[in-house]
C-alpha cells in the first residue's frame, strides 16, 4: 500500500516542488518550524528580517518552503510571494492570547487574496509546550476558522521545540495536495 | 488543470520582463540561474530591470556560489532604487555571514557594505560585528573595509557600535593582510572625519613595521602611506623607522617605491644627522632612476613626483641628470617633464652637458618642445650666473639658424637675461635687431620693444625701429601696445629730440583717444600728466633702476611643497595641486568641545579675553550649503589701532538714539525690549565688529535676534548670514537686511527663521554654528546654543486623561531622568506662570512625602511631545526632572532648556 502510494506521488509531482508559504505573526515560531522540518533539530533563531527558503523532502514530495518574516514592517511584502503557492502554513503562537486578534485579522486578509485562492491552509497552533497555551479548538474559535469556505483547511496542535504535530501536518499537506486539493 | 488553461487568456502578450519574471520563479535551478544571468546582462547594458527585485532576491538563498554572486551584484545595483524591498535581503545576509564557507561570509559582508540603504544599515551591524572577529583572515579583512564603507553611510552608527575600536584591534592582528586592510580602512575613515580617529602609537608602529614586510604589495602601500603621516618622537625613532622601511625601495611595484620614498622624505625632516641624511639620499636615487625605465605613463607619474622631490632635496638626484636626458622616442609629455627636471638639476658642474642637450632639442621638430628647450636655456642662464655667458652664446647660435619660432623664443628669454644681469650682455642687441622683421608673436614683439626702449641710448636707430612698429599700433595686441607706449616714453626721455617728440604724440593720442582698453588709457594718461607737469620727475620714475629678477624655476612655495610632498604617489602630486582643490569630501561637522565653557561664558556676560576668543574660530565647517564659508580665511588678529571694544550698550537706548539706523522692514515685528543679548562675536575677535545674538520665539514664529555694533574705523556693508546644518534644521527665512553700518553705530535685527531646512545627521546637539560676512572683513564664525524652550508651541497643552494615556503608552526606555542640583523652585505660582509663558503647560501636582511633584506637557514643531515630571522640595535646592517622549534622543536638549527656564 505504502509503496503504491509513493509511486503515485512521484507520478503526480515528478521532480516538481510544492511551493509552501509559512506565514504568521512575529515570534510565532515559523523559522524554528522550518528548520525542525528540514534538519530535524531545534536551531536558535533571531527575528527573520526577510525570508528563509529551504527544500524539505517528505513522503517523497519535495516541498519548497518559504518562511517569511512576521514583523509588522515585513508583512506588506508577503504578497510578493503569493503567486504559484499551493499551500499556506499559518503559524499561531497559542500562548500569545493578546495578539490572537491580530493573528486572526492577518489570517483572513491573506485568505482574501486572489492569488492564493487555490491554496490549501494548514494552521499550526504552535507553542503547545508553554503553559497557558490554547488548544486547537480554542485557536480554531479565535481565528474563526469555521468561516473558511471553498478551501481545504485543518489545524494541528504543535510544539516546534518538542517536534510534536509537525509531521502530522505535513502528512495532511502531502495527502491533500496529492488528491488535487491544490 | 483549469488554472493551466486560464493563462492562455490572461497572458497572451508577454514582454521581456514578464518572461524573465516567470523564469526567475521557475521550479528548476538551472533555469533560475540562467534567468538571473539574463537579468544581469540586461542591467549591464542599461535596461531597467529593477521591477524584478523581489524575484531576483528570492534566488539569493542558494548553494550555488555563482548564482549568489550574481544576485549580490544585482542587489548592489538596485537596492538604492528599491529601498523598501531591500529589507527582504537582510535575513539572507545574516545567514550568509554565518556560512561555513569563508568566501561566502566575506562576500556577504562586502556586499552589505555596498548597499547604501539607511533602512537596512542597522540590521547589518550584528553580522559585521561577528565578521570582524571571524576566524578567517579573509573575512576579517573584508569586514575592516566594510567598516570604512559603513562610516561613509552612517558615521555615528560606526562609533556607537564600537566598530572603530574593533578595527583598531585588527591592527594588532597576526595576519599581515588584515593589518594592511585595517590600516586602509582607518585611513579612509580619518580622511572623512575631523576628529583624530587613527593615530599611530609606538605599539601600533611596531605592529605596522612587522606587517609591512609580510603583506602584499598593495597592503604595503597602505601601511607606508599611514607611516608617512606618523610624527616620530625624535630623530632616533625616525631613523629606526626609516631603516626598517628602506628595503621597500627595492620593490618591483612602483607604487610601493614611491610610497616608501614619501615616507622616508617625511621622516627625514626630523633627522638631524647630516651623515644619515646624505646616506638616505644616496639610497633613494637608484629606485627613482629605475622608475624611469618603466612605461611612459609611469615615467610621467614618476617625473611629476621627482619634480617635487628635487625641489626639496636636490642632492638625491644631483648626479643623475643624465637619466633625464630626453630620448628621441619619448612621448612629448615625458620630454616636457624631463626638461623641467633638467633645469632644476642644472648646476655649474653639469651645465656644459646640459646646454649641449638643450641645443640639440632646439633643433627638433616638435615646436612646443623646441620652445621649451630654448626657454630652458634662458632659465639656466638666469639660475647659474657663471654659466650665463655660455647660455647666451648658445642662444645666439640658435638665433643664427633663423628658425622663426626659435628666434622669437630666444628674444623672450634674452629680455629676462637682461633683467637678471643688467649692463652685461648688451653687446648682443645688434644681433637681435637683425631679426626684427621676423617677429610676429605678441610676447616676442613686446620683449623686443622693451629691449629697444630700455637700451634706446645705445641703439643708434632706436627711433626708426620703434617707428616701424608704431605704424601698426592700433592693430597690435594689448601686450604690445603697452610695451610700445612705455618704450616710446623711455625713448623720448632719453632722446628728447624732434623725432621722438612726434612719436610720443602719436602714441599718446592712439593710447588715449583711439583705444577702448582702460589699462592702456590709464597708463597713457599717467605718462602724459607726468611728462606735462614735471619731465624730470618722469625721468626719475620711468627710467628708475629696476630690481634684479631671480630664477623662477622653483615655482612652488614652501608650504604648498610640504603639502604636496606629503601626498607623493597620489593624484595630488601628479597635478601639483593640494587634494582639497579637486576632491570634495564632506567632513562631519566638528563636535565642539568648548560647549561647556561656552555656557559659562554666556552667564558671565562674555569677558573679552575668554578662552573662546583666544582660540579663534573653530575650523570652518565644510558644509556644501554654506556658500559663505567657501574661501574663508581665519580672521587676522584685530589690528592694534582698533578702539577698545565698547561695553554692551543698553539696547533700548541704542534703538531710541539711532532709529534711523535700525531700519527693520515694516512687515517684521519690531524688537521687543528684553535683557541684553549675549555677545557671540566680541569686537576684539571681529576686528571691531561685535555681534550679539539669541534665538527668540514670538507669536509662534522663531526669530534670530541680532545686534551688530561697528567699533571699527570703516563703514561695513553687504552683511550676509549663514547657518551650518544643525539638529533642528534652523535656517534664515530670508536674506539678512542690514543697512550700511557706520563706525561707532549699531543696528538691531530680527531675522525670521525657518525650521527643518538644513538638518544635520547624528544625535541632536544644541550647537548652532553661524557665519556672518560683510564686504570689508573676512568671514566671522561663531557658535550659539539652540535653546529648545524657544520652540515650544502653543498647542502643547494636554488634557489630564490624554497625558496619563500617553505616559503609559510610551515604553519605560523612553523615560529619561536628570537631576538639576543647582536649581531652587521658590514660588510655585510664579514658576508655573513663567513656564506657561514659555508654552510649558501645567497638568497636575501631587505630594509625595515631603516633596512636590509637578506634571507638565510641552510640544515642539513636528508634534514631538514631552511629558515632564518635576520633583522638588519647594525652597530647597535640587530639582529632579523626568521626561517621557517618543523622541528620547532630544532629551539632552530638553534638559538644557528646562534648566534655563527654571533659572531665569
Amino acid at each position: 500500500m505504502g509503496i503504491f502510494f509513493s509511486k503515485m506521488f512521484s507520478s503526480v509531482f515528478g521532480n516538481k516542488e510544492a511551493r509552501i508559504l509559512v506565514l504568521g505573526l512575529d515570534n510565532a515560531g515559523k523559522t524554528t518550524i522550518l528548520y525542525r522540518l528540514q534538519m530535524g533539530e531545534v536551531v536558535s533563531t533571531i527575528p527573520t528580517i526577510g525570508f528563509n527558503v529551504e527544500t524539505v523532502q517528505y513522503n517523497n514530495i519535495k516541498f519548497q518552503v518559504w518562511d517569511l518574516g512576521g514583523q509588522t514592517s515585513i508583512r506588506p511584502y508577503w504578497r510578493c510571494y503569493f503567486p504559484n503557492t499551493q499551500a499556506i502554513i499559518y503559524v499561531v503562537d497559542s500562548s500569545d492570547t493578546d495578539r490572537l486578534m491580530i493573528a486572526k485579522d492577518e489570517f483572513h486578509a491573506i485568505l482574501e487574496e486572489e492569488e492564493l485562492r487555490g491554496a490549501i491552509v494548514l494552521v499550526f497552533a504552535n507553542k503547545q509546550d508553554l503553559p497557558g497555551a490554547l488548544d486547537d479548538v480554542a485557536v480554531t474559535e479565535a481565528l474563526e476558522l469555521h468561516k473558511i469556505k471553498n478551501r481545504q483547511w485543518t489545524i494541528f496542535k504543535t510544539s516546534a521545540i518538542k517536534g510534536e504535530g509537525l509531521f502530522e501536518g505535513l502528512d495532511w499537506l502531502s495527502n491533500t495536495l496529492k488528491s488535487g486539493g491544490g | 488543470m483549469s488554472g493551466h488553461d486560464s493563462k492562455y487568456f490572461s497572458t497572451t502578450k508577454k514582454g521581456e520582463i514578464p518572461e524573465l519574471k516567470e523564469e526567475l520563479n521557475s521550479q528548476y535551478k538551472d533555469k533560475r540561474k540562467d534567468a538571473v544571468k539574463k537579468v544581469i546582462a540586461a542591467m549591464t547594458v542599461g535596461k531597467d530591470v529593477s521591477s524584478l527585485f523581489t524575484d531576483v532576491v528570492n534566488c539569493m538563498q542558494t548553494e550555488n556560489l555563482e548564482l549568489k554572486k550574481l544576485v549580490y551584484l544585482y542587489l548592489i545595483n538596485y537596492a538604492k532604487s528599491q529601498p523598501d524591498l531591500a529589507i527582504l535581503a537582510v535575513n539572507t545576509f545574516v545567514k550568509d555571514s554565518q556560512d561555513p564557507n569563508p568566501l561566502i561570509r566575506a562576500l556577504a559582508v562586502r556586499t552589505m557594505g555596498c548597499i547604501r540603504v539607511d533602512k537596512i544599515t542597522e540590521y547589518l551591524c550584528d553580522p559585521l560585528q561577528r565578521c570582524l572577529k571571524d576566524d578567517d583572515p579573509y573575512v576579517r579583512k573584508t569586514a575592516a573595509i566594510c567598516v570604512a564603507k559603513l562610516y561613509d553611510i552612517n558615521a555615528e552608527l560606526v562609533e556607537d557600535r564600537g566598530f572603530l575600536e574593533s578595527v583598531k584591534d585588527l591592527i594588532s592582528d597576526n595576519n599581515p593582510m588584515v593589518v594592511a586592510n585595517a590600516v586602509a580602512a582607518l585611513t579612509e575613515i580619518q580622511d572623512n572625519s575631523i576628529r583624530p580617529v587613527f593615530e599611530i602609537t609606538s605599539h601600533t608602529l611596531s605592529k605596522l613595521l612587522t606587517a609591512l614586510n609580510e603583506c602584499t604589495e598593495w597592503g604595503q602601500v597602505f601601511i607606508l602611506d599611514a607611516l608617512s603621516r606618523y610624527k616620530a618622537a625624535d630623530a632616533r625613532e625616525a631613523e629606526n623607522i626609516v631603516e626598517r622601511v628602506t628595503p621597500r625601495l627595492q620593490h618591483a611595484n612602483c607604487a610601493v617605491v614611491l610610497s616608501a620614498v614619501k615616507m622616508i622624505l617625511q621622516q627625514m625632516e626630523l633627522i638631524t644627522s647630516t651623515d644619515v641624511v646624505r646616506n638616505l639620499c644616496k639610497k633613494m636615487a637608484p629606485p627613482l632612476v629605475t622608475l624611469l625605465s618603466a612605461e611612459p605613463e609611469i615615467q610621467y607619474v614618476a617625473l611629476r613626483n621627482i619634480n617635487l622631490i628635487v625641489q626639496r632635496r636636490p642632492t638625491i638626484l644631483a648626479h643623475e641628470i643624465k637619466v633625464f636626458f630626453c630620448k628621441y622616442n619619448d612621448p612629448i609629455y615625458v620630454k616636457m617633464e624631463k626638461l623641467e627636471i633638467m633645469i632644476k638639476l642644472a648646476s655649474d658642474r653639469n651645465i656644459d652637458q646640459v646646454l649641449l642637450e638643450f641645443k640639440e632639442y632646439a633643433t627638433e621638430v616638435d615646436v612646443d618642445f623646441v620652445r621649451k628647450a630654448v626657454r630652458a636655456i634662458g632659465r639656466c642662464a638666469i639660475k647659474l650666473e657663471r654659466a650665463a655667458e655660455r647660455c647666451i652664446s648658445v642662444l645666439l647660435e640658435l638665433i643664427k639658424i633663423k628658425v622663426n619660432y626659435v628666434v622669437q623664443e630666444a628674444i623672450i628669454v634674452i629680455k629676462d637675461i637682461f633683467r637678471r644681469y643688467p649692463n652685461t650682455y648688451e653687446s648682443i642687441i645688434a644681433t637681435l635687431c637683425e631679426s626684427l622683421d621676423t617677429l610676429d608673436e605678441p610676447e616676442a614683439k613686446a620683449s623686443m620693444i622693451w629691449i629697444i626702449g630700455e637700451y634706446a641710448e645705445r641703439i643708434d636707430n632706436a627711433d626708426e625701429l620703434l617707428e616701424s612698429f608704431l605704424e601698426s599700433f592700433p592693430e597690435e595686441p594689448a601686450q604690445v601696445q603697452l610695451q610700445l607706449l612705455t618704450a616710446t616714453v623711455k625713448l623720448f626721455l632719453k632722446k628728447p629730440t624732434e623725432g621722438p617728440q612726434q612719436m610720443i604724440q602719436v602714441v599718446l593720442n592712439n593710447a588715449t583717444v583711439e583705444t577702448d582698453n582702460p589699462d592702456l588709457r590709464d597708463r597713457a594718461y599717467i605718462y602724459w600728466r607726468l611728462l606735462s607737469t614735471d619731465p624730470e620727475a618722469a625721468k626719475d620714475i620711468v627710467l628708475a633702476e629696476k630690481p634684479v629678477i631671480s630664477d623662477d624655476s622653483n615655482l612652488l612655495d614652501s608650504s604648498l611643497l610640504d603639502e604636496l610632498l606629503a601626498n607623493i604617489a597620489t593624484l595630488s602630486s601628479v597635478y601639483h595641486k593640494p587634494p582639497e582643490t579637486f576632491v570634495t569630501r564632506v567632513k562631519a561637522t566638528a563636535q565642539k568641545t568648548e560647549d561647556d565653557e561656552y555656557a559659562e561664558g554666556s552667564e558671565a556676560g562674555y569677558p573679552e579675553s575668554s578662552a573662546h576668543s583666544a582660540d579663534g574660530p573653530t575650523s570652518p565647517p565644510t558644509s556644501s550649503s554654506n556658500d559663505a564659508h567657501v574661501g574663508a580665511t581665519r580672521p587676522a588678529p584685530a589690528p592694534s589701532t582698533s578702539p577698545p571694544a565698547a561695553p554692551v550698550p543698553d539696547l533700548m537706548g541704542d534703538l531710541l538714539g539711532m532709529s534711523n539706523n535700525s531700519i527693520v522692514p515694516v512687515d517684521q515685528p519690531s524688537t521687543t525690549p528684553g535683557p541684553p543679548l549675549p555677545v557671540l562675536l566680541p569686537a576684539s575677535t571681529g576686528q571691531g565688529l561685535q555681534i550679539s545674538a539669541q534665538l527668540k520665539g514670538q507669536d509662534g514664529q522663531i526669530f534670530y535676534s541680532l545686534l551688530f555694533e561697528n567699533n571699527s574705523q570703516i563703514p561695513l556693508d553687504g552683511f550676509m548670514i549663514q547657518f551650518n546644518k544643525n539638529s533642528l534644521g534652523l535656517a534664515a527665512a530670508g536674506p539678512l537686511q542690514v543697512p550700511q553700518l557706520q563706525p561707532g553705530t549699531s543696528v538691531a535685527i530680527l531675522l525670521p527663521m525657518v525650521l527643518f531646512q538644513n538638518m544635520s545627521a547624528g544625535p541632536p546637539s544644541s550647537l548652532l554654528q553661524v557665519a556672518v560676512k560683510n564686504n570689508q572683513q573676512p568671514v566671522w564664525y561663531f557658535n550659539d546654543k539652540i535653546s529648545l524652550h524657544v520652540f515650544f508651541t502653543e498647542d502643547g497643552r494636554m488634557e489630564r486623561g490624554s497625558f496619563l494615556e500617553t505616559w503609559r503608552s510610551l515604553p519605560d526606555s523612553n523615560e529619561i531622568t536628570k537631576d538639576l542640583p543647582g536649581i531652587t523652585v521658590n514660588g510655585v505660582e510664579s514658576t508655573l506662570d513663567r513656564l506657561v509663558e514659555s508654552n510649558m503647560f501645567f497638568i497636575a501636582k501631587r505630594k509625595h512625602s515631603n516633596q512636590d511633584v509637578f506634571y507638565f506637557s510641552a510640544k515642539i514643531p513636528r508634534g514631538v511631545a514631552f511629558l515632564i515630571e518635576l520633583t522638588t522640595v519647594v525652597g530647597t535646592p535640587g530639582v529632579k526632572c523626568a521626561i517621557k517622549t517618543p523622541n528620547p534622543e532630544m532629551a539632552p536638549l530638553f534638559f538644557e532648556a528646562i534648566e534655563t527656564l527654571l533659572k531665569s
